[in-house]
């Protein structure tokens, strides 16, 4: 036993070494993650509902300009205050840019022979995505319900009164985030380690370390520790950016999560190593991890959430590899689980590991 | 009387349809140095590498130390050193760290500054193997191959591209190595340096050995079939003007 991990542990600590020294590797090692944490983070950061909306104001009215400032300061709006004409409106709305377009006619806030204003506006929404419309729609007539009120200081018997509660609810950036980590133990695993062995076996150190009695798994193991302790360092990385940047809400314990993540990068770095094991160079390596990577990658959670998925494919996608290591971070991240509560993901982890190792170890080549 | 400590019988190995290695058969005898001649394509460096384990064997059998190399492949890896063709290190790693790195693979504890003294590679001990001369490297590449205190030390072209100054301090290394006891077979383009260094020679041609003798037997053989070369008179050659005129100190 002794004979078999003592070089594991003595070519790891020197694989780990020369990493360090790499000043290019670490860049992109850190930074790439980091970079996309920042792209995804302040997408998913915000998560209050809001609707893009652009108003068109054909009115002279000091009312209806009143009214254009008033919704402008309102949060459930995002107002596009660079659409001016209807036709721009209607092509970005087309295009997904704008949820709703308001266009308030000519006669707008003018007063009727009461001396109050009055007018209808126009609420434009796509027919494909009447929720949309409908609410901004709903949430216009309260608006205007209440000005009326003040206009004609009726009282309704009747109201219903509306009170957001925050609840301990995710935020999508909660949500996300276990994707982003998810994504970076992938994309250090496949493709930074895929190239690792086909790099060595051109420059033919790998061909000198076969002179010598170390087995191919024991140089496997080996270059998993160097790339585990450094896929740990970016998860932390990323973490702390995560918590101070994002506001990210960790509710589980931290021993759980680096265990999981642990296992998790055992598990999709072995898909790394037995590319990189087998392939000769690099022009085998890179389509190769692009074929393992890219179905991970849309199927496992990171970019869309597994349960806006057809029932059938749910079931399907559950079995891959990266899925279980995403919801258990998830899990233990927003839901404060621990490792113990998360047998069902480790089995299927566990199996995973048991079959990509033994492949990775089959069919390493020295040169 | 001395025993054998690398026994070949009738190797042969094929690539493809090419039979390179054609039936080869020696003895390499404990603490000599054993060459092996031959023209490029000649089928020296894969006799090395199948006596190395580093390819399978086909065809035949061979025995070092008393192991069976196609039985106990990793048993006999750790018995030998083995300095290739063309060398290569990990960058970044000091000559130090690579070589408590290869003591760690062999599982032994080792003194790497008396190592690279022995190498006079002492000043370099700190430095990355990618800034090292050609002549450095191949010397720490044998100093590589002597962590595990080998039983049998193989050397494929160890000189190949070195200045003359380099060549000769490989061959004082080369020469303090068989004192310690340690057997050498080497491969080498350069008859000079087989003459002088090698106890026997092996001439390989076509993937079979067509004669195996002590140099001067060999020599003398020659003479004795009524060679004659035409005379020079010079008592120098250029080379030895060029040591003269640049000194014998290593210049890397």
């Amino acid at each position: 036993m002794k004979r078999y991990f003592a070089p594991i542990f003595v070519l790891g600590a020197a694989f780990t070494k020369r990493f360090t020294r790499d000043p290019v590797a670490l860049f992109f090692t850190f930074l790439f993650p980091l970079l996309f944490l920042f792209v995804f983070g302040s997408l998913f950061r915000n998560s209050d509902i809001n609707f893009d909306i652009a108003i068109i104001n054909h009115s002279q009215t000091e009312f209806a300009k009143e009214f254009v400032a008033d919704t402008e300061k309102d949060k459930t709006f995002k107002l596009k205050s660079d659409v001016n004409n209807l036709e721009a409106a209607k092509e970005k709305m087309g295009r997904g840019e704008i949820d709703t377009v308001i266009e308030l006619p000519k006669e707008f806030g003018t007063k009727n022979e009461k001396g109050v204003p009055h007018g209808e506006m126009i609420v434009y929404f796509d027919q494909a995505s009447p929720q949309s419309g409908q609410t901004v729609a709903g949430v216009m007539q309260g608006i205007l319900d209440g000005i009326n009120k003040d206009l004609t200081k009726n009282i309704d018997p009747l109201a219903v009164k509306q009170q957001p509660l925050k609840t301990s609810s995710l935020t999508r950036f909660d949500y996300t985030f276990s994707g982003l980590l998810g994504f970076s133990i992938l994309s250090l695993g496949i493709f930074g380690l895929a190239n690792s062995f086909p790099a060595d076996k051109k420059t033919g150190i790998l061909r000198r370390l076969r002179a010598t009695p170390l087995k191919a798994s024991q140089l496997v193991l080996s270059t998993l520790i160097n790339y585990a302790i450094v896929g740990l360092s970016s998860l932390v990385v990323m973490f702390i950016v995560g918590l101070t940047v994002f506001d990210f809400d960790m509710r589980g314990d931290y021993l759980s999560l680096v265990l999981f993540s642990l296992g998790g990068i055992i598990v999709m770095f072995g898909f790394g190593l037995a590319i990189g094991g087998w392939a000769k160079n690099e022009n085998q390596s890179a389509p190769l991890s692009n074929l393992v990577a890219f179905p991970l990658m849309f199927l496992s959670g990171i970019f869309f959430p597994r349960f806006l998925m057809p029932d059938w494919l749910q079931g399907i996608t559950g079995y891959l590899p990266l899925t279980p290591i995403i919801d258990g971070m998830r899990y233990i991240m927003t839901e404060g689980r621990t490792i113990f509560e998360l047998g069902p993901e480790l089995l299927t982890m566990g199996i995973w590991a048991v079959v990509i190792y033994v492949i990775a170890f089959r069919v390493f080549r020295w040169e | 009387m001395k025993k054998p400590i690398v026994t070949v019988k009738d190797l042969k190995k094929s690539y493809g349809h090419k039979q390179v290695v054609k039936g080869i058969s020696f003895e390499v005898q404990e603490g000599e140095i054993f060459g092996i001649l031959g023209p490029n394509g000649a089928g020296k460096t894969t006799t090395f590498e199948t006596i190395e384990a580093l390819r399978p064997l086909e065809s035949g059998e061979i025995m070092l130390d008393g192991r069976n190399v196609a039985h106990e492949p990793g048993k006999v890896k750790s018995i030998i050193g083995i300095q290739l063709q063309s060398t290569a290190f990990y960058d970044k790693l000091t000559l130090t760290e690579q070589l408590k790195m290869f003591a760690g693979i062999y599982g032994t504890k080792i003194d790497s500054a008396k190592l690279l003294e022995e190498v006079e590679l002492t000043d370099k001990a700190s430095s990355y193997p990618e800034k090292l001369s050609g002549g450095q490297k191949q010397r720490f590449s044998i100093a590589a191959a002597l962590v595990n205190e080998p039983r049998v030390l193989f050397l494929d072209e160890p000189t190949t591209g070195l200045d003359p100054q380099a060549r000769r301090h490989l061959w004082d290394l080369i020469a303090s190595i068989k004192k310690k006891g340690i057997t050498v077979m080497l491969t080498t383009h350069y008859m000079e340096e087989a003459e002088l260094l090698c106890d026997r020679v092996a001439v390989m041609d076509s993937g079979e050995i067509i004669a195996l003798d002590s140099p001067k037997a060999l020599v003398k053989q020659l003479l004795k079939r009524g060679f004659t070369k035409k005379q020079h008179v010079e008592q120098a050659s250029l080379e030895d003007v060029f040591i003269d005129l640049t000194g014998k100190a290593l210049r890397d």
